[in-house]
């Protein structure tokens, strides 16, 4: 009897040794580390990499892909063009560009090639209705072989930083072109960037190697992979395995991991946690041209702006890596740093609001009524998104407290995308679109049927809004500018049409020897070709 | 009485089904066993470890865990065996129609069933939430429909063995009515089939609706329910483990409670089965 028991007890040893040795995390590590790779984590696959559409990756797409100019903390920078001249009138914008780029299959970068581009974007200028420069365009000359002139039909002051954004204006190899154009998709990935796509398993993995003829200098980091993990668990194992060795928040603004996951891979001492100044403002978007629903009221949107208690979300929920949210767009923002009324975190007010509205909160009863109607409210967010459900089911809690009953519906990106473009919502989980693009494209979205025209639709002064939107973005002068953008921001405001929460920006969990982590200025690439690994 | 007595002789299943019932009361009654609102958020307590207060602990909004596995019995078991019970109402009526009249009544059931069940199971609720929307009545809904189908399929399959015997012949022949013969003969014959098969089958059930409110296509949040309670510990798997271990080890509970049931109820009703196990008891023994 005993002796069976042993037999088991070292068969069961056995099996334990057995399986222990089969993990091959340290050998994975040490491969990474040697090689100079990047191994990062992504939830979904890097998509169709055509950069003149919208259903690829950006952040994949920003490194095999360039722009003429880019946007940086300074300002717009030169990139691919090396100077660039704007007439007397804003109408036309004359490029030099840099005579050393190649596409990565060797096809010379030319004056040439940028009008092939620039043409096969403006082929489909509808898809892009949302960048207001290719309702812009009216021609693309080539002056000479390496001079460009881009003409205007109206004067359009964003238009160097539209040039600037990840897509659409980016330029790819014309012999990846078929039938002449983009539009129905491409044959082939060269860019003009610091990486080139050499492989790409669909929703596996995808690398990225080094471009030895960049014109910027040779990246460091020899290879980049991208591999496909969606939840967030087998990302963290990954980590500690060495699988990967790299991660960032992705394009929908959530980090895969957790904030003690974080800190727990950064007190291990084999990573770093980097993180980028804020970026973008996240926010609940009010359909106010919702007619059936109560959020149609300024004072039910204004109290719920004051219900939220972000100083509580930005500690408690977010472990203090976004701060709480004022405005919509931040003051750091040019154009934004307007005087604007504050509305912190005040129950009371948010009562005294509602009361004074006629939702009454009768005894007995959890929710406030007006004439029958009870005041409920439903808020969607993305399911994907661990700390927006749990902000939602917070706001849902603070809420309930006021006499507001919030039904929070979590559904993924693509029917949130929907039901913002049909108004099917009364509340929005959402966020601004970055440094890189905001005042202006947050801006025009407010009249994009794809982004924010059901939520500024119904404010009482709507078409001034938009009128004074479209002027805006047409104003040569800076001062008159200025106070377009001040009325704009301070009607938005004053009708609470967006609900600011927290300013978030960008996280990165690296290995702790890599160095030159930097961030550009949109929260949905990373420059991989300026980081190194130190020395040993 | 008979019945009880030997449920009772088997020392599992007898647990098995104090668990459930246990289970089941305080379901019924959560809010007198539960210590707190399993809704009220205190975000200041979030994650707090266990104690007397908390005797599970809290949740990343600060809620309590054992209100919220408590509250969480509702959706995740009782609404599972109310959807369980009227998929077995419909399918008992339907298989009784169809295994007793034969025929046409029969082929046309049956051909409905076919299609029914040609559909993988999972297919069916996922479609009815696509089109309907998420939420557990949806999930439920999908469920019945599903479900009825394979319970006409097997209930017919029980009806048909016994219409065949001489007494019910008989009674048919001396010009008894139809649904005296089956209130009288058949209902009490069948249901100790129709037991086992509920009773096995409410754990994948429960299995199921579980793995739907995990996947978010359930229960909406904050209503807790032990399949989303393992999914918002999931993300925090590896730093508080503990979060986990209590949804789980509450799931796997009833469903052995259920399984252990199930099939002690299969050898009490099967007097064949019953002397197999007598008779391999004997050899372990031996």
């Amino acid at each position: 009897m005993h002796y069976k028991k042993i037999t088991q007890l070292s068969l069961l040893l056995l099996t334990i040794f057995t399986l222990a040795a089969c993990s091959s995390g340290d050998d994975a590590k040490a491969e990474n580390e040697n090689e100079n790779e990047l191994t990062y984590a992504m939830t979904k696959d890097i998509g169709d990499m055509n950069p003149h559409l919208y259903t690829g990756y950006m952040a994949a797409q920003g490194v095999v892909f360039e722009t003429l100019v880019e946007n940086t903390e300074e300002g717009i920078k030169p990139s691919l063009a090396e100077s660039w001249d704007i007439s007397e009138n804003g109408k036309v914008y004359t490029f030099t560009l840099r005579d050393d780029v190649k596409f990565h299959d060797g096809e010379p970068f030319n004056a040439e090639a940028v009008k092939k581009n620039i043409d096969a974007v403006q082929e489909n200028a509808e898809v892009h209705s949302w960048i207001q420069l290719s309702q812009k365009i009216t021609e693309t000359k080539v002056i000479d072989e390496y001079t460009v002139e881009i003409n205007l039909s109206e004067a359009y002051y964003p238009t160097l930083s539209e040039l600037s954004t990840t897509r659409p204006y980016t330029f790819l190899s014309p012999n990846d072109f078929k039938d002449g154009g983009t539009k129905n998709g491409v044959n082939g990935y060269n860019g003009t960037g610091p990486y080139i796509l050499t492989e790409h398993k669909k929703e596996e993995a995808a690398v990225f190697e080094a471009n030895e003829q960049y014109w910027n200098g040779v990246p460091d980091v020899k290879k980049v992979t991208s591999k496909v993990l969606p939840s967030g668990e087998t990302t963290f194992l990954a980590l500690k395995k060495g699988e990967i060795n790299f991660l960032f928040t992705d394009d929908r603004g959530a980090n895969s991991i957790d904030y003690e996951s974080m800190e727990a891979l950064e007190a291990s001492g084999e990573y770093q946690v980097v993180r980028s100044k804020p970026m973008d403002t996240k926010l609940i978007a009010v359909n106010s041209s919702n007619e059936d629903s109560p959020i149609r009221e300024t004072a039910v949107r204004e109290a719920i702006w004051y219900a939220i208690d972000r100083k509580t979300i930005s500690e408690s929920i977010l472990n203090g890596t976004e701060q709480p949210a004022g405005t919509l767009l931040s003051k750091n923002i040019p154009y934004a740093d307007v005087d604007l009324k504050e509305r912190g975190y005040d129950p009371e007010m948010a009562m005294e609001l509602l009361d004074k509205a006629g939702w009454k909160l009768d005894e007995g009863s959890g929710v406030r009524t007006k004439e029958g109607n009870d005041l409920n409210v439903t808020f969607y967010y993305d399911s994907n998104a661990p700390a927006q459900k749990t902000q939602a089911e917070f706001i849902q809690d603070s809420l309930k407290n006021m006499g507001i009953n919030l039904e929070i519906i979590g559904e993924d990106s693509t029917s949130i995308a929907d039901r913002r473009k049909s108004g099917n919502y009364e509340l929005l989980y959402t966020r601004t679109w970055g440094l890189a693009y905001d005042p202006e494209s947050t801006i025009s979205a407010f009249t994009d049927v794809s982004y924010n025209l059901h939520s500024t639709k119904g404010m009482k002064n709507s078409d001034e809004l938009y009128k004074k939107i479209d002027e805006v973005m047409v104003t040569v002068d800076k001062e008159e500018r200025q106070s377009l953008y001040d009325d704009i921001l301070t009607m938005v405001h004053d009708e609470a049409v967006f609900i600011p929460i927290t300013y978030g920006g960008m996280t990165v969990v690296a290995p702790e020897n890599l160095e030159n982590i930097n961030f550009k200025q949109t929260q949905y690439e990373l420059p991989f070709e300026e980081m190194a690994y130190r020395e040993k | 009485m008979r019945f009880l007595k030997s449920l009772f002789k088997d020392k599992l299943a007898a647990s098995s089904l104090v668990v459930i019932l246990a289970v089941i009361i305080i379901g019924v009654f959560a809010p007198v066993f539960a210590p707190h609102d399993p809704l009220e958020v205190n975000i200041s307590k979030k994650y707090a470890g266990s104690s007397w207060e908390y005797l599970l602990g809290t949740d990343q909004l600060g809620r309590c865990v054992l209100s919220r596995l408590i509250y969480g019995i509702r959706p995740s078991i009782l609404w599972v065996m109310a959807a369980l019970m009227l998929s077995v109402l419909i399918g008992a009526v339907l298989g009784f129609i169809a295994g007793y009249f034969k025929g046409k009544v029969d082929a046309l059931i049956m051909r409905v069933c076919d299609i029914m069940l040609s559909f993988p199971g999972y297919v069916m609720p996922i479609a009815f939430v696509g089109i309907f929307g998420v939420g557990l009545e949806n999930i439920l809904i999908a469920f019945i429909i599903m479900k009825w189908a394979w319970f006409t399929r097997v209930i017919r399959t029980s009806v048909m063995q016994y219409t065949e015997l001489e007494y019910i012949q008989f009674a048919k022949a001396a010009g008894v009515n139809h649904f005296k013969i089956i209130r009288r003969h058949l209902i009490p014959v069948t249901l100790a089939d129709i037991a086992v098969i509920s009773s096995s089958s409410v754990c994948s059930m429960i299995l199921q609706i579980s793995g739907f409110s995990f996947l978010g296509l359930g229960v909406q949040a904050p209503a807790p329910e032990w399949g989303m309670m393992l999914n918002e510990a999931r993300s925090v798997m590896f730093t508080r483990p503990e979060l986990m271990l209590a949804p789980g080890i509450a799931i796997i509970t009833v469903v052995f409670a259920f399984n252990f049931l199930s099939d002690s109820l299969q050898t009490i009703f099967d007097p064949k089965l019953m002397k197999s196990k007598k008779i391999r008891t004997e050899k372990v023994e031996a």
